[in-house]
């Protein structure tokens, strides 16, 4: 395996969680799948289809969003919203990120270089 | 609608649970689309994009199975350890065990050797091929069903003995040299005092004393080199590979002319075998040499594949 690789494998691991919040945050503004895609990827979570797709009927079965269909355009879409639920789930979400983030920054600087 | 996107959504939605299927259907075509849309408005033809987005969705069965969410191994890390001890514990001794008891069975039927080991080796090995299958089976299907095992709980009294430098335990040795001195002992010993007599209260021996000129002492022999080989591997405290291939010579070197001694009804004493009628009756001279040679090839075989496994555990 080479280090391209190894690396590779690390910054999936590193990334796997942060799509669920990403698009917990994203649906405070109901959307349907493929826009909702195209939004995180312009905001630097570029996520597969095949993974976004499954995951957002996973996270509507968890209670975390609801959904509702539009019949008004040209094609039948459902569109997705974070739930109460969900907002309260974001939220600790958010705090163990950000709790994350400042223990890394303690360790950081708390070792010598 | 294209007719690729219909096969593909057909292929999807057919290992997806049925009561979400529909809905499925409606909102992951109503993506696709969407996906094929933003491709043609950014000038690609309607074809191309269509292969495009159905490559970049992957495999069907894949997607489905992340809608399912269901799991794509056979075997995962909550049961494998399990799968894996079940496993090896069955098929260190079952299968062994069983084909030597059809084996023996098969000798004491016919007067076939090479029939009787080669059908001891078969049931070995379809035992063997069954365990695996049947252990693997349940096990894939309590992955599938998420049945908890309910094993205790790993604790550090379970941490094996370190025997690495002693593989091979003075009581083993011991055993092993004393069981061999007894043999050793035994050979001059029955052609004085075998416990059975001639007609005229004599001492019959039981194998051929014309054996003395050259096949007993030979045997002797191999046996005393087996006491030396049972020192060496004490004084080395596991398998080797040299030790493993001696013992291999060793074993041959005694099985070899006993099986031929036998096939060839010179081991035993012509008197000693006229003094048991049973004996001369029929087949049974030939029946009961037949038992005694798949014994010692089946136990011969044993032991080399025995220490084979030893030696090779013991590679760094």
């Amino acid at each position: 395996m080479g280090s391209d690789d190894i690396l590779r494998t690390h910054l999936q691991e590193l990334r796997r969680g942060t799509v669920v919040v990403a698009s917990l945050i994203a649906l405070r503004r109901p959307d349907y799948g493929y826009a909702l895609l195209q939004r995180l990827t312009g905001h630097g979570f570029p996520v597969d289809a095949n993974t976004l797709y499954p995951l957002l009927r996973r996270l509507e079965e968890q209670g975390l969003l609801t959904s509702e269909w539009n019949t008004e355009e040209s094609r039948p879409r459902k569109f997705y919203r974070t739930s109460d639920q969900g907002e309260s789930m974001l939220r600790r979400l958010l705090d163990d990120l950000a709790a994350v983030q400042t223990s890394l920054t303690g360790l950081i600087e708390g070792v010598d270089r | 609608m294209t007719s690729l996107t219909d096969r593909y959504l057909a292929a999807t939605l057919r290992s997806v649970p049925a009561p979400r299927r529909a809905e499925i259907a409606t909102e992951l075509r109503a993506s696709i689309e969407d996906m094929i849309e933003d491709r043609t408005a950014g000038g690609q033809d309607t074809t191309t994009a269509e292969r495009e987005v159905l490559t970049e969705l992957g495999n069907p069965a894949q997607l489905a199975a992340r809608y399912a969410d269901r799991r794509l191994q056979l075997i995962g890390p909550t049961y494998y350890l399990a799968w894996q001890r079940l496993l090896m514990l069955l098929l260190s001794f079952v299968p062994a065990t069983v084909g030597i008891l059809v084996g023996l069975l098969e000798a004491t039927d016919g007067d076939q050797v090479g029939g009787a080991v080669g059908a001891g080796i078969t049931t070995a090995l379809q035992v063997a091929v069954q365990i695996a299958f049947w252990v693997t089976l349940v096990f894939a299907i309590l992955e599938r069903t998420n049945i908890p095992l309910n094993l205790p709980d790993w604790t550090v009294d379970q941490l094996p003995e370190n025997h690495s430098h002693r593989q091979i335990t003075i009581t083993d040795t011991a055993a092993a040299i004393g069981f061999l001195a007894l043999v050793i002992a035994y050979l001059p010993i029955q052609q004085f005092r075998s416990f059975v007599t001639d007609g005229t209260g004599g001492n019959l021996p039981i194998l051929d004393p014309a054996l003395w000129s050259f096949w007993l002492p030979y045997l002797i022999a191999v046996l005393v080199a087996t006491i030396g080989l049972e020192i060496a591997k004490h004084r080395a405290g596991q398998w080797t590979w040299p030790l493993f291939g001696a013992n291999v010579l060793l074993d041959l070197a005694f099985a070899v002319p006993v099986i031929w001694l036998l096939l060839t009804d010179r081991l035993l004493n012509p008197e000693f075998v006229a003094r048991f009628e049973w004996l001369g009756r029929g087949d049974n001279l030939d029946r009961a040499a037949t038992v005694a040679v798949v014994v010692t090839i089946l136990i011969t075989g044993w032991d080399a594949v025995d220490s084979a496994i030893k030696t090779y555990r013991n590679r760094h």
